[in-house]
Parts: C-alpha cells; structure tokens; sequence
C-alpha cells in the first residue's frame, strides 16, 4: 500500500487545501478511493493526490535558524519608536 | 406519484427490490472493510444503491408509506433477484457479487434512459453516473486484488459460488413484454443479459480467471419470470434484521 497525501480545492478562488491522507494501492485505486474518502459531500472540485514518497522534507534544522535572527523579523515597531523619539525631541 | 400502467409498476418494482437488497447486504460491510478507504468507499456504494431503490419505490408507493413498503412485506411480495439477496459473508464474495451485479446495474439504468416514463429517464441519467464509479471501482478492485496467487484463488472460488445465481439479476419481471411495448424500458432483459455476459466474460478471460466453462457459457440463460417470486433460503433472517428497528414501533413517524 502507498499513502497519498490529498489537497482539495473548492470552486473560486481559494487555494489548493491539505485535506488528509489515504492509502491505496496505486495511483488509479487512490483517484476512486479518495472520491468516498473525501469528497463526498461536494467538499471541494478540484483534488490534488500526491504520493508520499514524492514529497521533499526539509530538513527541521535547516529552519530553526531563521528563529535566532530577530533582526529579519522587523515588524516597523523599532522604527516607529525611534520617530516617535525623533519628533518628541524636535518639539 | 405519476400514473404508471400495472406492467410499468411490476418492472420498477423488480429492479427497486433489488437495488434494496443490494444495497442493504453492502451496508452489511459498514465497519467490517478490508481497510477504511475501502470500508468508506463500500459503503458508500451501499447508500448509491439504497438511494436509487428509494427514488424507485418513490415512482409507485404514496409518500409516507415507502418504509413500511420496503421493509415490512411479506417476503413473498418481494420481487428481488437471488444475486441481490445472497448472503456474501466473506470479503471475497461480497467484492465478485458488487462486480457482477454493478455491471449489470449500469446496462439495466442504460435501458431506461429513453423511458416514456415521466422522470424515470432522468433518474437513469442521474443514477449512470454513480454506477460509471461502481462498476469501475468493482473491477480496479478485482483487477489488483487478482495479481496475488492467494487472493486470485479467493476470487476464483467466490466466482465458483457466486456465477450459478448471477443471470438472475436477468430474470424479467413479471409483464416485461408489456413495459418494453409500453417504452418504460427499451431493451428486454435477454438482450441485455447477452451484453452482460459478453461483457463478463471477456473480463475473465482477460484477467486469466479459471472458472468452469460451463457456468461461463451460462451467464445469459435466465431463470424464468416466477423465480422472482422465491426468495432464498437464507431470506428470513435478513429479512427479520431489515424489519427490526422499525418493527419496534410501526406507527413511529421518523
């Protein structure tokens, strides 16, 4: 059995959606078993089926280390102190 | 409800019965599926099936009486066919009966498609589109499910015990003649069940399945029109565990 990662769509303009994960034997099985799975009440119509073993992981530790660089996560809130202080000073 | 001629009545009333007692034998399996995919995919099937007995039995039986109707008959009343009605106990014969009966499904919904028959041809319509996933969903099954040694021995023994009653999805109903010179229906069950069987066999040998020649040749022999009238021997039981909840308090309205 190979598991399938499912994404559906649902009609305008939202995105493709994670919708759960189902195992089948192959491909074509998968397409008829996800229909009951997850779309049976018109939950979306679009669907996407992506193998597992064809998805890329990254690596956790590759991102954790944005988390120790504050200074790329500038929300304007030390510029905006710093204008406030500039125009307290010039008044 | 819409005026129907009494061989209209008997014709829906047939194929109603049996898409009941399919799709209650399906339902069996609710829980009990070889994987969840498969149990929900099953069952699923089981409620298409219910569902198109429903809008059947909805063209000949006064609203608020159709579950009485349906489950609490005499079973002599019934009018289902011995392929509908057989208890599949095993995982193995419940998928060769979907197989067999689905695909006869299809032809029997194609055939009504041109009905003169006020809203059964867009019932037909409707209900072609579930049986294009049925049928392809029974035979992807069969089709993988073959390539391993044990489980094609499986499938083979349930085909041993499941192709003696299968022309009965065939047996015409009662005034058949009638309802295809009426135009509820276009083509007689014969002619479909030539299609069928050609159809059948065509699948078992591309699938390499052993069964007996003889069964095979069979497929398209019907039984006659009164063996709609016999239940099987097993009927009582089933028909008691359909009853049973609405037998608990019949004047309930649900």
């Amino acid at each position: 059995m190979r598991t399938y990662e499912v994404f559906l769509k649902r009609p305008g303009k939202d995105e493709f959606r994670h919708a759960g994960s189902l195992q089948a034997v192959d491909s074509e099985m998968a397409k008829i078993l996800a229909r009951d799975s997850y779309c049976r009440r018109g939950e979306g119509d679009q669907m996407w089926l992506v193998d597992r073993t064809h998805i890329v992981e990254v690596d956790p530790d590759l991102l954790a280390t944005t988390v120790d660089l504050p200074h790329r996560n500038n929300d304007g809130s030390a510029v905006a102190a710093r204008r406030k202080r500039l125009r307290e000073q010039a008044s | 409800m819409i005026e129907l001629s009494e061989a209209a009545k008997a014709y829906l009333l047939a194929f109603a019965d049996d898409e009941h007692m399919i799709g209650s034998r399906h339902a069996n399996w609710i829980g009990l599926g070889p994987f969840l995919e498969e149990d929900l995919a099953f069952c699923s099937i089981a409620q298409d099936e219910l569902g198109h007995a429903l809008a059947l039995y909805d063209m000949f039986v006064p609203t608020g009486e159709i579950d009485r109707f349906a489950l609490l008959r005499e079973p002599a009343d019934y009018r289902s066919c011995a392929l509908a009605e057989l208890e599949c106990p095993t995982w193995d014969l419940a998928l060769v009966r979907h197989w067999l009966y689905d695909s006869a499904e299809a032809l029997r919904w194609s055939a009504l498609v041109g009905s003169e028959v006020d809203d059964l041809g867009a019932l037909a319509t409707q209900a072609l589109r579930d049986e294009a996933f049925h049928a392809q969903h029974a035979e992807m099954f069969v089709e993988r499910v073959v390539g391993d040694r044990a489980a094609r021995s499986r499938i083979e023994r349930a085909l041993a015990e499941v192709l003696p009653v299968a022309s009965s999805v065939w047996t015409p109903p009662d005034g058949e003649e009638t309802a295809v010179a009426e135009g509820v229906v276009t083509r007689s069950s014969a002619s479909l069940a030539m299609v069928w069987a050609d159809q059948i066999r065509t699948q078992l040998d591309g699938l390499g399945l052993a069964v007996d020649p003889q069964l095979a040749q069979g497929l398209d022999e019907l039984p006659p029109a009164s063996t709609r009238h016999h239940r099987i021997n097993q009927f009582d039981r089933f028909h008691t565990s359909l009853g049973e909840v609405i037998s608990l308090d019949p004047s309930a309205i649900w």
